[in-house]
């Protein structure tokens, strides 16, 4: 097959992806509003499809391509997306924690669509991009940024939490606020981690790169404040039980930070990752 | 030594810390949104007249290299070392005696979590392979058992990996050298004050069929003059290559191009000029030539400003600027063949070709941030997924055992843990 053929594969497998995404936030939804079991075991289904259509669309992008498919905005944000639901799916295994679909689907729905608004054109890579570290490198960033992403969606469920109607459906459905709190802990310990090693293979190779690891240049500044505000948030967690609505609150603006770090910085800070 | 005590509480504190890390976002915020490092006039210009005198007040302007942010990184270092060494003893003392059946017994079923009747089947589901039998204050046979002990040294451990990346990085920072040298193949220039000559023996810029550039590689030669020892090699970007002890870069390129000046047909001066750079006619004190910038591919856009339709040389052109005793006497496009005339002077730009910029770097701490970056990264492994917990179990009178168990980290999240195990073996 050719590139443009495999291309043409990605253009429909995004697609469908981003719609049955759609599809699977609605049913979501309805989970929560009809409390109804069906919707939301539909639901995450839909999810699982949604998911191996965007792998599926990511590869045929990378082979038609003839590299790693996380260069441009158009790359990184259906990157960034599929990173947030690999995290929710992961923590949807572990915790049995349906009702954060609600959450989780509408963030990643709107990423891929800012991604969809993306020129999708293949361009080959400058010098400084073609290096072993750019998969390395972006990979941890999708990790990172999906595990944040769970993290604020588990923050919202704490912060609606009282809000919410205390029926047996939700008690079945929706762990405890201190549950939550610990799974919101537990994706940003994740989300942490990630992007320190972001920071340390980044600085690896701008050393290799542009001779200098660390330059100040605005997504590394940016990348450090993003850094520094989730380090207070364990700071306070560990050291004075900072635990419930403010944590949650943090995680919000942590994760705001982190849509600033890669959309904001991109359009309004340009430096020497402009292209990303 | 009161106050000392007093300084070093406050200076060593986490709310120290915390405010020092605010301090540093909102600078990084600042450093990140305010261009650094223009002249005075461009903040004068661009901002309110109170926000450019703050700027300039602050040293916003160069926000990462003034002082008062090499103070603050200084605090941050000392907080951070003084907070390991505070913790330091007590890290210990909670390694050795912290973790002992004798403590967990006393606060007898505070933390009771389920109950068993197969103690040691419990003990192995939950991932503790070892324990210790005893008898709590009221004689009643215990089991007690503590698992990732080391999981309480990953705070620490990361404080040390970030210190030592602050102390490796502001080491970096004042004792590294770095030199550029740029020039076309063939060219010899001495690298600063170090004693080494560099020769650009060839440089090639790889491009595709579309015209994109795949890779600039530059092979050059470095020599001692001190010994007159010669090393080569071939630098490309992503692949520096290092040589007596320093890194070669091969950071940028453009265009350079030949000017000649004559005078009655007879050749005066000739000069290789890169773009951006100057020559004076040395025969007509106060005359100079600009080269300004170069048009591999020569077109105009709609308003008739010039540019380059490719990176191929199909249409060369050279844009000039002469100056007379630092007044510009014009500037204009010169293409292949054309020719400037001032005075008796006729001046020629001719010969392109692309030069190449290699940096110079020598960082002697380099290893040091990077020892302390993995130590960052192992210490939040162990931070996060080695998690201290305890599990001891008390027999009741009925045979029975009271299940307790704590871990900090763990949570929640390891008491369910312990009560679905047990689910798991009342099923089976």
């Amino acid at each position: 097959m050719s590139s443009e053929q495999f291309l043409n594969i990605e253009n429909t497998l995004f697609t469908a992806a981003m719609v049955i995404y759609l599809a699977a936030m609605v049913l979501y939804f309805a989970f929560l509003v009809l409390k109804k079991q069906a919707p939301g075991k539909i639901a995450d289904g839909l999810t699982l499809v949604a998911f191996i259509c965007h792998t599926v669309a990511l590869v045929t992008r990378g082979i038609g391509a003839g590299r790693l498919p996380m260069t441009n905005q158009y790359e990184f944000a259906t990157s960034f997306a599929w990173g947030i639901c690999l995290c929710y799916l992961i923590f949807l295994w572990r915790y049995k924690f349906r009702a954060l679909g609600a959450f989780v689907t509408p963030v990643i729905f709107l990423i891929i669509g800012y991604a969809a608004m993306q020129s999708r054109d293949v361009r080959e890579l400058m010098p400084a991009l073609r290096s072993n570290w750019l998969g390395i490198h972006v990979a941890s960033a999708i990790i990172s940024y999906g595990a944040f992403g769970v993290a604020f969606a588990v923050s919202l469920v704490f912060l609606l939490h009282t809000r919410m109607e205390n029926g047996s459906f939700m008690k079945e459905h929706i762990p405890d606020r201190e549950k939550l709190d610990m799974i919101s802990y537990r994706a940003i310990s994740l989300g942490f981690m990630f992007l320190t090693f972001v920071m340390i293979s980044g600085a690896i190779w701008a050393e290799r790169a542009w001779g200098s690891y660390w330059s100040w240049d605005p997504k590394e500044t940016w990348s450090l404040i993003t850094w520094i505000i989730y380090a207070i948030y364990l700071h306070l967690r560990i050291s004075k039980g900072w635990k419930g609505k403010s944590a949650a609150i943090f995680a919000v603006v942590g994760f705001i930070c982190v849509i600033f770090t890669y959309i904001g910085v991109n359009t309004l800070l340009p430096g020497v990752h402009s292209y990303a | 030594m009161n106050w000392i005590k007093k300084v070093g509480r406050v200076l060593f504190s986490m709310k120290t810390a915390l405010v020092i890390l605010v301090v540093l976002a909102l600078v990084c915020t600042a450093g990140s949104v305010i261009p650094q490092k223009e002249i005075a006039a461009f903040y004068e210009n661009n901002y309110p007249e109170k926000a450019a005198q703050l700027i300039l007040l602050l040293g916003l302007d160069d926000v990462f290299h003034v002082t008062w942010f090499v103070v603050l990184a200084v605090f941050l270092c000392v907080n951070l070392l003084g907070c390991n060494i505070v913790r330091f003893p007590s890290l210990v003392k909670r390694m050795r005696s912290g973790y002992t059946p004798e403590k967990v017994l006393k606060t007898g079923g505070a933390f009771e979590l389920t109950q068993t009747r197969e103690p040691e089947a419990l003990f192995k589901a939950c991932g503790f392979s070892k324990w210790q039998e005893t008898k709590n204050e009221q004689g009643a046979k215990a089991l007690y058992a503590v698992k990732n002990k080391v999981g309480i040294w990953g705070a620490w451990l990361c404080h040390l990996g970030m210190l030592i990346v602050i102390v490796g990085f502001s080491l970096g920072q004042m004792k590294q050298i770095e030199y550029a040298v740029y020039g076309v193949p063939g060219q010899t220039k001495a690298i600063d004050e170090t004693g080494y000559e560099l020769t650009i023996d060839d440089f090639v810029i790889g491009l595709r069929e579309d015209d994109t550039v795949d890779q600039y590689t530059a092979t050059i030669t470095v020599k001692d003059t001190a010994t007159g020892e010669e090393q080569s090699g071939q630098t490309s970007v992503n692949h520096p290559l290092s040589l007596y002890g320093m890194r070669f870069y091969q950071n940028s390129t453009g265009w350079a191009a030949t000017a000649r000046i004559y005078k009655d047909k007879e050749l005066l001066q000739e000069n290789l000029l890169c773009a951006g750079e100057y020559t004076y006619i040395e025969d007509k004190e106060g005359l100079a030539l600009t080269f300004s910038a170069f048009y591999p591919d020569y077109v105009e856009d709609e308003a008739g400003m010039p540019r380059s339709a490719s990176s191929r040389l199909n249409n060369p052109a050279y844009l000039y600027r002469l100056y007379f005793n630092n007044q510009m006497l014009g500037m204009n496009v010169l293409k292949e063949g054309e020719v400037i005339t001032v005075d008796d002077y006729v001046i020629t730009l001719s010969e392109p070709q692309q030069y190449t910029l290699i940096q110079i770097k020598r960082d002697p701490f380099t290893w040091l941030a990077a020892i302390g970056a993995i130590l960052m990264m192992a210490a939040l492994m162990i931070a996060f997924y080695l998690r201290t917990a305890e599990l001891w179990m008390v027999q009741q009178e009925n045979g029975a055992w009271m299940v307790c168990g704590r871990s900090r980290k763990g949570g929640v999240e390891f008491e369910e843990r312990i009560r679905s195990e047990q689910d798991k073996l009342m099923k089976n």
